[in-house]
């Protein structure tokens, strides 16, 4: 695996025993005690996550609020400095998904965005390529640490480490901590309440020790990404590289709440408001097993034997359900509520084309 | 890690003679294969009574990660599977050689059985 990236943890995974694996080109941890143990750990109490690979990029300058809002799909008028929101880069001319981000909304003259790790190049290649005199896009990917603290719990952990807690869903607090400015999120990849901390990497270690520290009473797991991504499918979250991509447009992913449909411009927004219009061709639905079947990504979803109506997209046996779900792009012509089957290695395993998530977000409770 | 008292295949399986029913020999997966799988949960085996040839799938292992295919390490007859891994499929990650067995097969030349890898030899090649 050459010139893979790695986190400012690394060591402190390595010496937890974690399981590395390759993912937006970082090396990063799959798995420490177990997928099912960490997911499970996260379900009913608290996990720790190192989501470091993620992107770090900033957009400032006067107007940069605003030079943003003109490219991203999502309003930033619709939040509040101090407030997050889940957004999405298209391309101008297709429409398609170029990356997922969060947006943190400083002020007017200051965002600062989380995109993922393998698509924060392109992401800020395009914004810089576009901004106005005065407003500089900067990548920042290698200089912060993010770790996600996630699950009912969440609080009493940060709470025992001085850190602020019980802001609203999708805000975020800058807090002091050993010395350097943390940034709290009320955000996370997993449906659980809980919060990200991005952090320079200076404190990284010393945040992440702390959070296994403060977490042993509700006996904290460390996570990895094996278990971000049984937590997300379980919500129906789309992964970049997956269920979204350049190929994929917001309309079909039906992520259309995360569109200013009303704003004068973002990039893609021709292509697709017509879309939208015309009603799109397919859509990324939820799959659930009715029998033992585990979809897995690239496996035929068929309405007949003889008639494919799509693929799917990602899939793994639920921890939490004990069963198959999955997503999947299938025609726009079938149905919520009916029964599809999926070549699963040559077997016709039944599903039932369901709207995610899969089961009931924890992330507002208050 | 490796019990020295059972054969291995370079698929990663054990296998012990005897099996508990007649004639027969037990198969499972080694404890490197169930660390590199992951947490199973879904295991698929071969119905009691299959005739099953050296070397092909026979069914599969699901870990929450990936799946992968279950071979038979001899010719034969499948005589009994442990029905146990329907339920729990956890088993062949705590107890690879013990619980987590998967089935039993009768070969059809037991003289095979002989031929396959020893603890070291299997060792080796990891």
């Amino acid at each position: 695996m050459p010139d893979l990236k790695t986190s400012p943890l690394h060591d402190k995974h390595v010496a937890l025993g974690a399981k590395m694996a390759e993912f937006g080109g970082w090396l990063m941890p799959l798995e420490y005690a177990g997928v099912l143990k960490e997911h499970n750990a996260v379900r009913e109490s608290v996990g720790v996550f190192d989501v470091s690979h993620l992107g770090k990029a900033v957009v400032r300058g006067p107007g940069a609020a605003a030079y943003v809002n003109a490219c991203l799909s999502n309003d930033l008028g619709r939040i509040e400095p101090g407030k997050a929101q889940y957004t999405l880069c298209c391309d101008d001319a297709t429409g398609g998904v170029v990356d997922d981000l969060i947006a943190y909304l400083h002020g007017d003259d200051h965002v600062f965005l989380i995109p993922n790790a393998a698509n924060t190049a392109e992401v800020v290649r395009r914004l810089a390529a576009g901004a106005p005199d005065g407003v500089e896009v900067v990548d920042q990917h290698a200089d912060f640490a993010i770790l996600a603290v996630q699950g009912t719990h969440s609080d009493e952990v940060l709470d025992a480490m001085g850190l602020p807690t019980g802001h609203d869903y999708m805000s975020f607090v800058e807090a002091e901590y050993a010395g350097h400015t943390v940034v709290v999120c009320r955000t996370g990849y997993t449906g659980e309440r809980g919060y990200e901390l991005v952090a320079p990497n200076a404190v990284a270690g010393e945040l992440w020790d702390a959070i296994l520290a403060a977490g042993e009473s509700h006996a904290i797991a460390p996570a990895g990404l094996g278990a971000r991504d049984t937590l997300r499918t379980e919500m129906g979250y789309p992964l970049h590289g997956q269920d979204i991509s350049l190929d994929v447009t917001p309309v079909q992913a039906r992520l259309g709440w995360a569109v200013g449909w009303k704003k004068d411009a973002f990039w893609g927004k021709d292509v697709l408001v017509r879309e939208k219009g015309e009603g799109p061709s397919r859509l990324l639905r939820g799959l659930v097993a009715s029998g033992r079947g585990i979809p897995r990504p690239g496996m035929r979803v068929l309405l007949t034997p003889d008639f494919a109506v799509g693929a799917v997209t990602s899939g793994t046996f639920s921890p939490s359900l004990k069963k198959g779900v999955g997503l999947a792009l299938i025609s726009a012509q079938v149905q919520e509520g009916a029964e599809v089957s999926v070549d699963v290695r040559g077997r016709a395993e039944v599903f039932t084309v369901t709207k995610p998530p899969f089961m009931t977000p924890g992330v507002r409770e208050s | 890690m490796y019990p020295e008292d059972l054969k291995y295949t370079v698929e990663h399986e054990w296998v012990r003679s005897p099996g508990e029913s007649d004639g027969s020999v037990r198969v499972g997966i080694t404890h490197f294969a169930q660390d590199a799988l992951g947490d199973i949960v879904y295991v698929q085996l071969p119905d009691v009574g299959t005739d099953v040839e050296a070397g092909t799938a026979v069914g599969e292992l699901e870990s929450t990660k990936s799946v992968s295919d279950v071979y038979a390490p001899v010719t034969g007859t499948v005589v009994a599977r442990n029905e146990n891994l329907d339920g729990t499929p956890e088993l062949v990650n705590t107890d690879p050689y013990g619980d987590g067995w998967l089935f039993e097969v009768t070969p059809s030349d037991p003289s095979v059985v002989d031929g396959l890898l020893d603890a070291e030899a299997y060792q080796q090649q990891l």
